[in-house]
């Protein structure tokens, strides 16, 4: 949907019409450069070679690991960065600015920085990856685990930053209200917080899940094997080139978008006045 | 029925206190608590709603102590500036959140009857309305369906009309008016609009830095206050440095830049004492000078006119009598007095309207 700007409704600088096809340049250069890779990507492959690359059992397992694990990796951000972000978003303390910038850092840590980082913590001799194989059999190398480890790291910002934003946009005079019509303050979080800050939770979990599939650097480095599917795409592109890569990469992108879009639509498409079940 | 019992109610939150607050409020009366921002008038309020830990003082409803009780066991109806509806329930659901919330000690919710609730209000065709597309007066009603669901003790009221204009602020303050005086329940309602007082309170408290500084009848507190900080609040316009001559009996002396005034009773002041008068403009009569007094002229001035400053059906008129005074009369009657600026006019003030009141 291309919206035609109305200077008479805009006003300000857009009702010049200089600025008005300033900004239809620029935006159009920025969204060429941003379609035009992917087109091309997409227009080079037939229907054939798509349905091969699907039909090859490694590409199916590498994509259904990478969905399942960006999946669950949406999941854990939510259980434990929601209600840290409920908390950032209402409590005042001494150094929350710093805890704040915490929880950004991510945000500015090269990927395969990340990876190593996270290698030496969770891996064999790692300060949690050692007691936690010794003593709960839960192993960070070359699983399942590992992977969601890795992709948590990098993609967490997204769910706390988002919910974090939500919350605050909810006037805590209403939570007040609904104390004093008898709700206990689980309810009011059940009732009424998290309800009105769902689109905000949503587009944060939506957001981690789109970064979780699409990252490679951590988890290239913490966990090779099994492949997601950008390990994959790259073992495929080093081992037989960018024909055969760009196959799988054609249908991973096919994925997360698929994914991406319904998970957005999931988080908007909500009707703005539901009832409260009587 | 059920009073209001606060005693002795301090806190510090942040920027805000509560510094040693404690009125009693009779069941079916409603309160008006007047005084500048920052003032504490909401924390008052959230804290007898049970949001803030009271470090000392006693809160009770009737004799039923709640300071320990958390919000939802308080019985208190709550509402917000722009009524605290929430945006993602429709109103039937808003109203049926409380009477669901309910307590265990209230009756069950089950025999709360929602639609005969919005039909009382006026509400029933916007049963499945979202909130937002309500008018204010909708609103009000709906939030005061609410809070009735939940069977309130008392009700509280935070500046329901904060965010509102003129017109629909008066037609809610009657509407909201009418149901406190029918509904007999003691309700407190926080304010900086002097309309408010008069309109719906029987009691009026006036709040400064935390602590209420006068409390009484609306009349009486709204005619004599008692400091120079509690004129300030009621918007006394004449706030005069003066000297208090003698102050015995029905009827006090003071100076006032060497003019002396006839005001009334000091109430205890000593006298000698440095004192403030306070005099409303709209009690300040003007006339062409050597105009036989109309009424009571215990205090005739010959005043020169400053300045003029229309304000639509009113005429704010600053004079220089010897000291700065600030009269307020009807715009139409400007011509007839010749007020213009140089003139000079003669200010009478009856005794009764000039309040001595501790700096």
């Amino acid at each position: 949907m291309i919206a035609v700007p109305r200077p008479w409704r805009g006003g300000g600088s857009l009702g010049s019409p200089l600025v008005v096809l300033a900004a239809w340049l620029c935006g159009g250069v920025l969204l060429a450069f941003i379609l035009l890779p992917l087109l091309q990507l997409v227009a080079v492959q037939t229907v054939g070679t798509l349905l091969e690359a699907a039909r090859a059992t490694d590409v199916q397992s590498a994509l259904m690991l990478s969905v399942a694990a960006s999946i669950l990796t949406a999941l854990v951000a939510g259980l434990f960065g929601v209600p840290f972000a409920y908390f950032l978003a209402r409590a005042d303390f001494v150094g929350k600015s710093a805890v704040a910038a915490i929880v950004d850092v991510p945000l500015t840590v090269p990927h395969t920085v990340a990876g190593i980082a996270l290698l030496m913590v969770f891996g064999r001799h790692g300060i949690i990856g050692g007691p936690a194989e010794d003593f709960l059999g839960l192993r960070f190398w070359g699983t399942l685990a590992g992977i969601v480890v890795a992709m948590l790291f990098v993609s967490l910002p997204y769910t706390v930053n988002a919910a974090r934003i939500a919350f605050e946009g909810v006037d805590p005079r209403l939570e007040m209200v609904a104390r004093t019509l008898g709700l206990g303050p689980w309810r009011v979080l059940a009732r009424i917080t998290v309800p009105l800050a769902w689109r905000g939770i949503a587009t944060g979990l939506t957001l981690t899940f789109a970064r979780s599939i699409s990252e490679f650097g951590a988890v290239v480095i913490l966990v090779y094997y099994p492949m997601t599917a950008p390990v994959q795409i790259y073992e495929m592109f080093l081992r037989y080139g960018i024909e055969e890569a760009s196959a799988v990469a054609v249908l991973l992108l096919i994925i997360s978008l698929a994914l991406f879009i319904l998970f957005r639509h999931v988080a908007y498409g909500r009707r703005p006045v539901a009832g409260s079940g009587r | 029925m059920t009073a209001l019992t606060v005693t002795g109610l301090s806190l510090r939150l942040g920027d805000f206190a509560l510094d040693d607050v404690s009125f009693t409020l009779p069941a079916n009366d409603v309160m008006v608590v007047l005084g500048p921002n920052g003032a504490g008038k909401s924390v008052l309020l959230e804290t007898i709603a049970g949001f803030h830990r009271v470090v000392r003082g006693r809160i009770a409803i009737g004799g039923r102590d709640i300071t320990a009780l958390p919000p939802e066991r308080r019985r208190v109806g709550f509402v917000v500036q722009n009524f605290g509806l929430f945006p993602h329930l429709s109103v039937a659901h808003n109203v049926a959140l409380g009477a669901r919330g309910h307590r265990q000690d209230g009756p069950p919710a089950a025999r709360v009857d929602i639609a005969a609730l919005l039909e009382r209000f006026g509400i029933a065709h916007l049963a499945n309305a979202s909130p937002t597309v309500l008018s204010p007066g909708e609103k009000q009603r709906a939030a005061l369906a609410r809070a009735e669901a939940s069977h309130p003790d008392l009700f509280l009221l935070d500046e329901p009309f904060a965010a509102l204009d003129a017109p629909a602020r008066a037609q809610l303050r009657l509407e909201l008016a009418r149901f406190l005086r029918e509904r007999r329940l003691p309700a407190l309602f926080v304010t900086h609009d002097y309309v408010d007082v008069a309109a719906l309170g029987d009691q009026l408290a006036l709040m400064r830095g935390g602590r209420i500084i006068q409390c009484g009848v609306v009349d009486e507190v709204f005619r004599r206050p008692v400091s120079r900080a509690a004129a300030d609040i009621l918007g006394f316009e004449n706030q005069l440095v003066g000297r208090l001559e003698s102050g015995e009996g029905r009827s006090a002396r003071v100076v006032v830049a060497g003019r002396m005034l006839h005001a009334a009773a000091a109430g205890g002041t000593p006298a000698d004492a440095d004192i403030y008068v306070a005099i409303r403009a709209e009690n300040v009569c003007l006339a062409r000078p050597a105009t036989p007094p109309k009424g009571a002229a215990d205090n005739r001035l010959t005043a020169t006119v400053v300045a003029l400053e229309p304000l639509g059906a009113l005429t704010k008129v600053t004079l220089d009598c010897g000291f700065p005074l600030i009269a307020c009369l009807m715009s139409r009657d400007v011509p007839d007095i010749g007020l213009v600026a140089g003139a000079t006019v003669t200010a009478t003030i009856a005794a009764a309207d000039i309040h001595v009141v501790a700096p």
